[in-house]
């Protein structure tokens, strides 16, 4: 008995692969660094608007004296919204899956909270509320879904053996959650934490660079922006993607501290869940109070703040600005007419980013050490302003599709990716060796086992990807092209025209929750097929 | 002690309905286990044994019918501390070492984990994991692992315990040393057990008597009573009375 | 729709009301005051930071929190939420809120007496007339659109003959050639456009038909009534404040590299070059803020052409009456 010790011989060939690929990925971000250098240096890019690294840190040093408190107010700002962001959405995560009623009357709320454009929010949080909170909230908010999702998801694709032994035991709802559940969706938790960070950090930017504070990234940022000097732009990118790359750094490390451990040994094979019989009155009202809920919230909230009519449009206020007031078929009509140019370029960015993101993962696990190298770039993207990056955009891009398209998959591709790869690498290893026996190469293992079985979060990245693509379309056309509903809504707030801005805003979030909807039919009908549980 | 926990199982039905088809799980199962007693329910793969097996652990509930655990309703019982159970696949999480699996059931229930120390050291020696109370369940090999839920579902002392083929990943020497050592286990505690198995060696060698279930709509098809006198020694496994035993269930399971 | 008071301001106006008396009886006690800027520290604002270190509000019995803006900071919204006392605004906007949604808005004053926003193009490439811009690329903030299409229609320029993106602050696409000219303050870019090597044209929209102030001083009509005294005193102060930067524009941006202009991102070679170049914008025989009949008419005219419906009562001059 004792010679069948550690039976796995996987773990020493496993550390080794790891060595190899920490010098194989810091090799490939020097060749990526040296790259840049010499594009920099001959000017190969949009005639010098993509500064050389050196020039970058050349400037970094120049400028240093001006950098300490724009970094520690942004940090403030971002590490107060992160941790109240996130506490809120692991409770909220953990309210849901224990009453999953709950989780269904407050989707909509969820999906608004996510879809809301910040560009909308930001001017009305200035207005609202001063000092550090409208950063504070503006992190929180770019915190909640993403971890209140990853909360939800560890919870619910926890093992369902784990589960039945707690039960059996006669352990309550809590006692599941407290020994099963929560430690086994740690990992989950963990890469939710890991999206937001770069989220907070951008959240709390955004703000600073419209809010009017004396410091900040963002208020450095603005400053900064009218001197045409793209190496201080990046330097200033650099600074928040530091921050940022810290936090996703940590949270990257205690993951892969822990995953390991919660691998599931085996395959879990769960009875296929039971058609419950549901009433059809019951679910009707579920969903018809899940769609109320945020529209009450709004007003709510409105009314509690004490807003002033005129910036803070109730719902009724809103009917009446697109249906019923003299100047209903105008506002009508211009809001139409956006939404048919951003309409089309949401559903083609959103095909795009899921794309890269999947080929990502699917990267992840073939080539890790090719995109280990591209993470930093990757991480830069997501914490970049991208009002930064605008003029190197458009030079590049011109002010067409292309440069829509570019913006779009940038915001979307992260969080897919992450989720995807977390679903990929949670995939049991006794089910790799099944094929693996047979002499499978590493592709047929992704397409028998790997793929199949993390299809939940496929799906749930799907569902991260919606709003954001409708979002990176909205800022490309501000920034850039001038077009469709970004760009309505930047000329709105011009004009002081918020039944303008508001009807923007909710169209945006109704958009979003209707292709929201749609992933989630889709999703139910392929995954029960499959015999799984969808991912939320 | 005879007014120990005994499991009544009367008029039990459970009916799943998946998409489209309607599977009859158990069709009107009645079954009586007296406390102390060891039975071994054996059948066809979808006869519904281990749907019984979740009804008595509470973890399912039946269409019609009831079932009780010393008296109580199964999840009163499990609540009371009165059951143990070992599932199919060993199902340890997979974040706690060894140790820590073990004393699970204690946490669930809420017993402080000091007053069991010596228990603990006690089933981890008899199940043959010393040295590997620290392993985490990814570093042990699949008998190893099956040995761990062994020891955790005994940690309680349970008066039921229930057994879901607990040794169907070990190998034939393993699960023969397994069955004496759980036999003698289960003299020490006198525990009511209902073991599912697909064994019919094992169902023999350990049970006082083997219910044979059949399949579509899952029943109760033969209870054959195993007369051999206790402690039962490996000889028996080459007795004629033995083999004159296992022909007769593999009859039942062909349905005779 | 109507402007509706919202109850939290009226409760504040309430309480204002009844502090009053108290006030008046302590005399020397400062009241607070709270001013929005429009945009980041610069050198736009160089008169109010003059008159806060300088203790002129003080002297007035005032003391002035100072708020900086930023791109989402709309001004008005901050008076109507009754976070500021005052602001400045672009009076196109301004006006078309009083016009359209009955926003309570006075205008008591203007810091520039021509709007410095302009078409700022290449040397290189130069745009020194509306019709040079036929057949180019012309990047505009969004906001600014209003401005662009009123000067393009009293010059009789067809604008479908002219490409508009939106402009995102940064005038690197304008320095690489990407677009032929930009719309901001011509009291700026300039500059930054000439230490980056090239060489800038520009005019004025004013100088082409859209005649408007810029910076006006808004205030709601509650406060022209409640809080004059206040006001009155601000705008004094202010008006000091700027006299003595206009002595001589090289003095006072340094003495502020680091105050007002610290952590900006900005040198204090651009807030100078800006300092100078919006001497001739901003003063007036009148003095500071001055909003002659003259000017006032020009307004109106430009901003009824692009269907502002502006009217005389838009602007008060008694404010400006009072401080002489």
């Amino acid at each position: 008995m004792a010679t069948e010790t550690l039976a796995s011989p996987r773990p020493v060939p496993r550390r080794r692969m790891a060595g190899q690929g920490r010098l194989g990925t810091l090799r490939n971000w020097g060749i990526l660094l040296v790259l840049w250098e010499i594009v920099g240096r001959l000017r190969l890019v949009a005639d010098g608007a993509l500064p050389a690294p050196s020039a970058i840190l050349q400037r970094l040093w120049i400028d240093w004296s001006d950098y300490p408190p724009h970094i520690w107010a942004t940090i403030e700002g971002a590490s107060i919204g992160f941790l109240i962001g996130n506490a809120l959405a692991i409770a909220a995560g953990i309210l849901f899956v224990l009453f999953p009623l709950t989780g269904r009357l407050a989707r909509g709320i969820n999906i608004a909270l996510f879809a809301l454009p910040p560009i909308a929010l930001s001017p009305i949080l200035v207005i609202t509320f001063s000092g550090m909170t409208p950063r504070i909230i503006l992190a929180a908010i770019g915190c909640y879904f993403i971890t209140m999702s990853a909360t939800v998801t560890g919870l619910s694709q926890t093992d369902r053996r784990a589960i039945d032994i707690v039960r059996a035991y006669g352990g309550n709802r809590w006692k599941v959650l407290r020994l099963a559940q929560l430690r086994s969706a740690l990992p989950s938790i963990l890469s939710g934490l890991r999206i937001a960070a770069p989220n907070a950090v951008l959240g709390a930017i955004l703000a600073e660079f419209g809010g009017g504070g004396r410091f900040g990234l963002g208020v450095y940022l603005i400053g900064s922006l009218g001197r045409g000097e793209p190496d201080r732009l990046w330097g200033i990118g650099l600074a928040a993607t530091l921050i940022a790359g810290l936090a996703y750094g940590l949270f990257s490390l205690i993951a892969a501290r822990l995953t390991g451990a919660s691998r599931a040994v085996t395959m879990p094979a769960a009875a296929p869940s039971e058609a419950r019989a549901k009433g059809f009155l019951r679910e009707t009202m579920i969903v018809l109070a899940s769609i109320a809920l945020p529209f009450l919230f709004w007003w709510v909230l409105l009314y509690a703040m004490g807003t002033p009519a005129m910036i803070a449009k109730t719902p009724p206020a809103l009917f009446e600005y697109l249906f019923l007031s003299p100047q209903s078929a105008t506002n009508l009509g211009k809001l139409a007419a956006a939404l048919a140019q951003t309409l089309p370029m949401t559903i083609i960015g959103m095909a795009v980013g899921l794309a890269f993101a999947f080929a990502l993962a699917i990267g992840s696990v073939l080539y890790p050490v090719i995109v280990r190298a591209f993470m930093p770039v990757a991480l830069v993207t997501q914490t970049m302003p991208l009002v930064a990056l605008t003029p190197l955009l458009v030079l590049m891009l011109g002010r067409g599709h292309s440069v829509i398209l570019w913006i779009t998959v940038s915001v979307t591709f992260f969080p897919a990716f992450v989720t995807m790869a977390q679903g990929l690498s949670l995939v049991s290893r006794a089910a790799l060796d099944v094929p693996r026996a047979y002499g499978a190469g590493p592709l047929k293992q992704l397409r028998l086992v790997t793929i199949p079985a993390s299809l939940p979060y496929v799906f749930a990245s799907t569902r991260l990807a919606v709003p954001r693509a409708l979002l990176g379309v909205m800022i490309a056309e501000w920034l850039a092209t001038g077009k469709g509903l970004g760009n309505l809504l930047n000329q709105s707030r011009g004009y002081l025209d918020y039944g303008m801005i508001w009807a923007v805003a909710v169209v945006s979030v109704l958009l979003s929750v209707v292709f929201y909807q749609l992933v989630v039919l889709i999703e139910n009908r392929v995954l029960s097929k499959r015999g799984m549980s969808p991912a939320q | 002690m005879t007014d120990r926990a005994g499991i009544r199982i009367s008029r039990v039905s459970r009916v799943f309905e998946g998409r489209g088809a309607t599977v009859q799980a158990l069709d009107d199962v009645s079954l009586e286990c007296p406390a102390g007693s060891f039975t071994a329910l054996i059948g066809p793969s979808g006869c519904g044994k281990s749907t019984m097996l979740r009804l008595a652990l509470g973890l399912d509930h039946p269409n019609d019918g009831e079932i009780r655990i010393g008296g109580l309703e199964p999840l009163a019982a499990a609540r009371q501390g009165l059951t143990g159970v070992a599932f199919q696949d060993a199902a340890l999480m997979p974040w706690r070492t060894v140790e820590d699996n073990i004393m699970l059931p204690l946490d669930v229930l809420d017993k402080k984990r000091g007053a069991f120390r010596a228990k603990v050291d006690e089933l981890v020696d008899m199940v043959g994991l010393s040295g590997f109370e620290k392993a985490l369940p990814g570093e042990l090999s699949g008998g190893m692992r099956q040995r761990a839920a062994i020891a955790r579902a005994l940690v309680t002392t349970p008066d039921v315990l229930f057994l879901d083929e607990p040794f169907g990943a070990l190998d034939q020497i393993l699960r023969r040393q397994m069955n004496i050592e759980l036999q003698r286990i289960w003299m020490e505690s006198n525990a009511t057990t209902l073991l599912v198995t697909h064994g019919i060696d094992e169902a023999i060698f350990l049970a006082d008597r083997v219910v044979v279930m059949q399949s579509r709509p899952g029943r109760i098809g033969q209870v054959i009573d195993i007369p051999f006198a206790r402690p039962r020694q490996s000889a028996i496994f080459s007795d004629p009375q033995f083999h004159a035993l296992e022909a007769e269930i593999a009859g039942a399971l062909d349905g005779h | 729709m109507k402007f509706a008071v919202d109850r939290r301001r009226f409760l504040t106006l309430a309480a204002a009301a009844a502090a009053m008396p108290m006030a008046a009886r302590h005399g020397a006690a400062a009241e607070p005051f709270n001013f929005q800027a429009s945009w980041i520290n610069d050198a736009e604002f160089t008169g109010y930071f003059i008159a806060l270190d300088k203790g002129y509000y003080a002297e007035e019995g005032l003391d002035v929190t100072y708020f900086s803006g930023g791109p989402d900071v709309i001004p008005e919204s901050t008076l109507i939420a009754g976070k500021a006392d005052l602001t400045l605004t672009t009076p196109d906007t301004t006006i078309k809120a009083i016009a359209d949604q009955g926003a309570p808005f006075r205008i008591i004053g203007a810091q520039y007496q021509k709007n410095p926003i302009g078409i700022v193009s290449l040397a290189s490439n130069p745009i020194n007339s509306p019709e040079d811009l036929v057949g180019k690329t012309l990047a505009v903030p969004p906001v600014n659109i209003i401005s662009v299409e009123a000067m393009l229609k009293t010059s009789g320029v067809d604008r479908s003959k002219i490409n508009i993106v939106p402009y995102a602050y940064d005038p690197t696409p304008l320095i690489k050639g990407e677009i032929d000219a930009s719309v901001d303050f011509t009291t700026n870019v300039p500059y930054t456009i000439e230490q980056a090597g090239a060489e800038a044209v520009s005019f004025l929209l004013y100088d082409f038909g859209f005649t408007i102030f810029n910076d006006t001083v808004v205030v709601t009509e509650d406060a022209l009534k409640n809080n004059r005294k206040n006001i009155t005193g601000f705008l004094r102060a202010s008006r000091k404040g700027w006299n003595d930067n206009f002595e001589d524009p090289s003095v006072w941006p340094p003495k502020f590299a680091d105050s007002w202009f610290k952590g900006t991102g900005r040198s204090i070679e651009n807030e100078l070059y800006f300092n100078r170049a919006q001497q001739p914008l901003m003063e007036h025989p009148d003095g500071i803020f001055a909003m002659s009949e003259e000017s006032i008419e020009a307004n109106i005219e430009a901003l009824n052409a692009v269907g502002i419906a502006a009217k005389r009562e838009h602007f008060d001059t008694s404010v400006l009456e009072d401080i002489g």
